[in-house]
């Protein structure tokens, strides 16, 4: 590799952490409106952050004066639809849309984009059947207090937290010892060998098998779907098309099992002024947004990802080790997300369960 | 070349994401606020009402019992109005006062705290009491949740009395603006590359109650 290139992939390699870790640090440390650090006044946000903090906050008080204005006037519910949208868009930069969890699964799993976008609406559509499911039945049937809502949440959170910590184990557990078998000194030693067996025999390729676990001999042959989509994994047949959507549903899940602070606040506020329903669309075409923006961080991080790959493709040794390290931090990171929302949230009490 | 641009849209990326506070407050608070002093000119308490926006106010008035729909009176809001006052405790009432520079504690709200509702707005009505009073030269008194996720303001329209004003004192309130022109070419004059960009934000931002004594 020569020097420029392997700059490129560290960069490239940096990039995708760097993206991961930013997007984590947004929904980790905002996730639990009282949970974060005291140490001053809010920050003085500029400049384009500034920005997207004085839309979503916008377009969010616009919503109560639009949902008033629905009770009278139905065109104001187009308004609220195009602002609901708009909201949701802006808002997903904001915490608990799982940009940070979803994009790290994607990378760890090496996941297509499309995968990426397809979980990115998976998540998001639950998550707003989840607020309009808490609502409708704790407010709409049983008539319950904020307060009671607020606990049922803090359930919810807790499930889907724990949730989060425990894909990111199992994908530390894959991946690290993927990692970990290419760190190994012996390998190398079996690098002139054999690897034409690797590649033809690579469905049933054995992680415990000292000989087979070189994918980088493999895709010497051009071998890619070996290299890339499946020498790591655990289970070659877990791994192939069909099931990704299979695994991705504990992802889905971990992220859309939460609801939005937002989204409740919203229904509950339509549900007093007699438009229950009027809050629903509100909060799917919300949820439309919401998806629209966390499927863009998660493409644009599959998309470094792919970008790390291609510059490794052929090359044997570090490239890889970086790529599997590039994995197996995604990982941890997810482990670090699902922690820090779990312990943050243990020792911090919600306004919204006020 | 493609190389550069990646690090460069990595460098970009991360700073432009890496700045705090990417949420949005749920709960936006208007505030009157009353310092009461003693004779002897020292200040005993700061006492707040607390408006909430519609959208809390019909949310965290939802399912709670009232005899007439749509009205809380403040028995039947007191229950509300006790789970409110201990669960702001462990935020210190988001109320911080520094005398001659110096951060003092409040202490908890004296009894006789109270929620009322009125045109389908909650307000909260609470005092915290200095213990013991308090003289300074520059008294100094903010309100903020550093997690954005409540909006504190102090309303337009008199934001903040004193009760027994000491002589020669003046209170001064700075609520946030918009940036002057002079302000915003300034910030526009800042060098990319220079981590300094707080300074008008900060005073656009700025919310706070200032009292100077001689």
């Amino acid at each position: 590799m020569t020097p420029s290139r392997r700059s490129a992939l560290v960069h490239c390699a940096l990039f995708v952490l760097c993206t991961l870790l930013i997007v984590g640090t947004i929904d980790v440390a905002l996730a639990q409106p009282f949970g974060a650090s005291r140490g001053g006044p809010p920050p003085d946000v500029g400049g384009m952050t500034g920005w997207i903090f004085a839309k979503q906050a916008a377009f969010y008080r616009m919503l109560s004066s639009t949902i008033r204005a629905s009770k009278s006037d139905g065109s104001a519910a187009y308004t609220l639809m195009g602002i609901s949208f708009l909201y949701g868009i802006f808002h997903a930069a904001g915490p608990g849309h799982g940009k940070a969890v979803i994009s790290s699964y994607l990378v760890a799993n090496d996941e297509t984009w499309r995968r990426g976008i397809a979980l990115s609406f998976a998540s998001a559509v639950l998550q707003a059947f989840t607020a309009i499911t808490i609502v409708g039945v704790a407010a709409v049937l049983l008539n319950v207090t904020a307060h009671v809502m607020g606990q049922t949440v803090r359930v919810i959170e807790i499930v889907s937290y724990a949730l989060i910590v425990l894909i990111g184990l199992r994908l530390l557990w894959v991946k690290g010892r993927a990692l970990l078998r290419l760190l190994r000194p012996q390998h190398h030693d079996h690098h002139d060998h054999a690897h034409r067996d690797h590649a033809y025999s690579h469905d049933h390729h054995g992680h415990d098998h000292g000989h087979h676990h070189g994918n980088d001999h493999a895709h010497e042959h051009g071998d890619e779907a070996h290299a890339w989509g499946h020498a790591h994994a655990l289970e070659p047949s877990e791994l192939t098309g069909k099931h990704w959507l299979r695994r991705g549903l504990s992802a889905i899940v971990a992220v859309g099992l939460r609801p939005c602070s937002g989204a409740i606040i919203v229904l509950v506020f339509a549900l007093a002024q007699g438009l229950f329903w009027i809050g629903v669309a509100s909060t799917f075409v919300m949820g439309l947004g919401t998806a629209i923006t966390v499927a863009a961080v998660a493409t644009l991080a599959v998309a470094a990802r792919g970008f790390a790959g291609r510059l490794v493709k052929g090359k044997p040794g570090g490239g890889m080790i970086l790529l599997r390290g590039v994995e197996t931090a995604a990982a941890v990171l997810i482990i670090v997300f699902g922690v820090a929302l779990l312990s943050g949230y243990m020792v911090s009490e919600r306004m919204v369960g006020v | 070349m493609i190389t550069m641009i990646r690090i460069l849209l990595s460098v970009l990326l991360c700073f432009t994401f890496a700045s705090p506070a990417l949420t949005h407050p749920h709960v936006w608070v208007t505030m009157h606020t009353e310092l009461v002093y003693a004779p002897d000119g020292s200040i005993t308490g700061v006492h707040h009402d607390w408006a909430f926006d519609d959208m809390f106010s019909a949310f965290a008035t939802q399912g709670l019992d009232s005899k007439t729909k749509g009205k809380f009176t403040r028995e039947e809001l007191a229950p509300l109005a006790k789970v409110n006052i201990e669960s702001l405790k462990e935020y210190d009432y988001f109320t911080y006062v520094t005398a001659d520079g110096v951060k003092t504690a409040l202490t908890d709200p004296a009894p006789g705290y109270w929620l009322d509702y009125t045109n389908q707005i909650l307000t909260l009505h609470f005092t915290l009491p200095f213990k013991p009073p308090v003289k300074a030269k520059l008294l100094t008194i903010e309100v903020y949740d550093p997690t954005i996720f409540v909006d504190f303001e102090w309303a337009k329209d008199k934001p903040a009395r004193v009760v027994n004003l000491p002589h020669g004192c003046k209170l001064d309130v700075v609520l946030p603006r918009e940036m002057t022109y002079a302000e915003g070419k300034a910030l526009s004059e800042i060098p990319a590359d220079s981590a300094n960009t707080t300074m008008a934000w900060g005073a656009q931002f700025a919310n706070k109650i200032l009292m100077h004594c001689p």
